[in-house]
């Protein structure tokens, strides 16, 4: 299997054991909505996704599953309170335009939230920039700066300080090792290469 | 759409003929009589009524695989196919329907009805009145969206339908989808709906009023008393040269016109020959949008213009209701929304409450949006990007859901 495939089968066995079964579930960026089928498959979950791109809905639609075109936050305004069980955020945080605001959004209409995220503090990120001095590139990101999207990179620092400065609750947190598998247990933002949260109010 | 016209072929790519591949080939319209009295919403009936439909494809055994394509304005049941070998165009949805195509006549069985109220055979204010012997006129009642639904139900009836695998529909047609999840819940399995709205915004009643000014002012609309083949000839162009502009966009119009001139319009190379006279066609677009009402008035009744466009102008799913969602509280079937982003008609914001209010009420519905230019026809786009997210949607595994969620 590819490393990146096995990387994200990781992350979605995580957030799989944190998802109730029968939860009414949304992802936001959503992508070809394999998390959400894993979630329908294993978890019975009624799922719903959001995703900015046409292809990515067909594919969605293909595989049975509820999917909406358009802007995350302006999906989520049209929901009142508590609409959803849980919102997923995952991979998705650094490369939204006011991230504070679509993870407090999110927690208005779930009651919990999962966020999951690449640590850019782990080592190997500080030591490529640290050597090469250049963008990180390497299996999850391996695009020059010029043919990537617009990126926020985030820490474990930074994730769980805006979460004291905006007083979100941290129900759960799982860090993995560089291999984004084992735990991680000690100085996780140095150690840990992928970060997962679960939020609530 | 209100535009049942499909877009010139540009030159050199010829348009498929009868007998091409995907094709459903030569077809010919049937008559559905219902002969018992028919009550419309408001209360009034007429003693019976005739809808003209055609169908593509075999219905199977177990009966399950039905798909009703519901048209436009201006549209008619001939969706696909050809009515003869010389005819100029196919139905006005053979782009997507066909054997191999999206909506696949191989694997379904597609039925299409020319609304009550229309004029292309069913039923409407140019018909008959049996108790006068002279056609209805203003004596037809007042047509909804849902009367257009129940007829359409009798017809389903008739034929032996009693699960649709889909209702298609764009425009007015995405209307008629929706409406018929909402009254008949246990029919619909699927409501594919394009360019569409739960209720006609102001803007759009106000083009409908235009038109409707240019035919009753039109003299020979006569409080819609008019013979067969006359009628407010004048009135119904002018109100289809104005219809159209709303079905285009400044983008498509300007790609497909710009500001070229016809040859009486061309600005003189001597300046002294004088310039074309005020009343001259000058630009190609005025030339296009004349061509359009010409052809309108010899396949359109006047009056059935009025009834459609006050169908469409009355119809607002949450009216009397709480709420949109209170509306859709019945809807059983899955949807899919397909909003256009030139559209300035029903523009993507008017498709997109639709989803936001299924989903609210707890159904499973899903929005997707296409970034044509062409406006309010984008739905009859030659789009590969369409065609496979309606296959994705009609002909994926069916899932197992549970309503009780």
């Amino acid at each position: 299997m590819p490393k990146v495939i096995e990387k994200r089968t990781v992350d979605m066995q995580i957030i799989g054991d944190w998802v109730e079964p029968r939860a009414c579930v949304l992802d936001l960026g959503c992508g070809r909505g394999q998390l959400l089928d894993y979630l329908v498959q294993t978890k019975q979950v009624s799922a719903i996704g959001v995703d900015l791109d046409l292809a990515k809905i067909t594919a969605c639609v293909r595989r049975g599953l509820v999917a909406y075109q358009g802007d995350m936050t302006g999906f989520m305004r049209a929901f009142p309170e508590r609409h959803f069980d849980r919102v997923i955020c995952s991979r998705t945080v650094h490369e939204l335009n006011d991230p504070a605001e679509v993870i407090l959004e999110a927690l208005r209409v779930a009651r919990a939230v999962t966020v999951g995220f690449v640590n850019h503090g782990y080592w190997k990120n500080r030591f490529n920039t640290l050597t090469r001095g250049r963008k990180v590139r390497n299996v999850i990101y391996p695009t020059e700066w010029f043919e990537s999207r617009p990126a926020n990179p985030v820490t474990i620092a930074d994730f769980e300080d805006f979460c004291r400065v905006k007083g979100i609750r941290i129900a759960r947190r799982a860090h993995l090792l560089g291999d984004w598998r084992k735990p991680c247990r000690a100085l996780p933002n140095l150690l840990a290469g992928y970060a997962l949260y679960d939020l609530a109010r | 759409m209100i535009d049942a016209e499909p877009e010139k072929p540009l030159p050199g790519t010829a348009a498929p003929r009868p007998g091409a591949p995907g094709d459903v080939g030569l077809v010919k319209p049937s008559d559905f009589v219902h002969a018992h009295p028919f009550t419309f919403g408001n209360g009034l009936t007429i003693p019976g009524f005739t809808l003209r439909y055609e169908t593509y494809g075999r219905l199977n055994t177990t009966r399950d695989n039905a798909v009703l394509i519901c048209h436009a304005l201006s549209g008619d049941h001939h969706c696909a196919g050809w009515h003869a070998g010389e005819d100029r165009k196919p139905g006005w949805w053979n782009n997507l329907i066909g054997p191999g195509k999206a909506v696949d006549t191989g694997r379904f069985f597609v039925i299409c009805a020319n609304v009550l109220g229309g004029c292309q055979g069913s039923t409407g204010p140019s018909s008959v009145n049996p108790a006068t012997g002279r056609p209805y006129g203003l004596d037809f009642p007042f047509v909804t969206i849902s009367d257009m639904v129940r007829s359409q139900k009798l017809l389903l009836e008739h034929l032996g339908i009693a699960e649709l695998h889909a209702v298609i529909g764009g425009s007015m047609g995405g209307m008629t989808a929706t409406q018929f999840a909402i009254e008949f819940p246990g029919l619909v399995r699927r409501v594919l709906a394009m360019a569409t709205t739960a209720r006609e915004s102001a803007q759009a009643i106000a083009f409908n009023e235009v038109g409707r000014q240019a035919i009753m002012q039109d003299p020979a609309w006569n409080r819609g008393a008019y013979p067969r083949e006359g009628g407010p000839r004048v009135g119904l162009a002018i109100a289809r040269m104005m219809a159209h502009i709303t079905y285009l966009s400044d983008a498509s119009m300007d790609r497909k016109f710009g500001r070229r001139r016809t040859q009486t319009g061309a600005p003189a190379a001597d300046p002294g020959a004088g310039a074309p006279a005020a009343a001259d066609i000058q630009f190609e677009v005025e030339s296009y949008l004349r061509y359009q009402g010409q052809s309108f008035i010899n396949r359109f009744d006047a009056n059935t213009y009025l009834y459609i466009t006050r169908a469409l102008d009355q119809f607002d799913l949450a009216l009397g209701k709480a709420s949109l969602e209170a509306a859709l509280a019945p809807v059983l079937a899955e949807t899919l929304v397909v909003g256009f982003a030139s559209d300035w008609l029903f523009p993507p914001e008017q498709n997109r409450a639709i989803v936001l209010a299924l989903l609210r009420a707890g159904k499973r519905a899903s929005y997707a949006e296409l970034a044509t230019d062409l406006g309010h026809d984008s739905f009859l786009l030659e789009s590969e990007e369409l065609y496979t997210l309606v296959r994705a949607f009609l002909e994926r595994e069916q899932v197992v859901f549970d309503f009780a969620i």
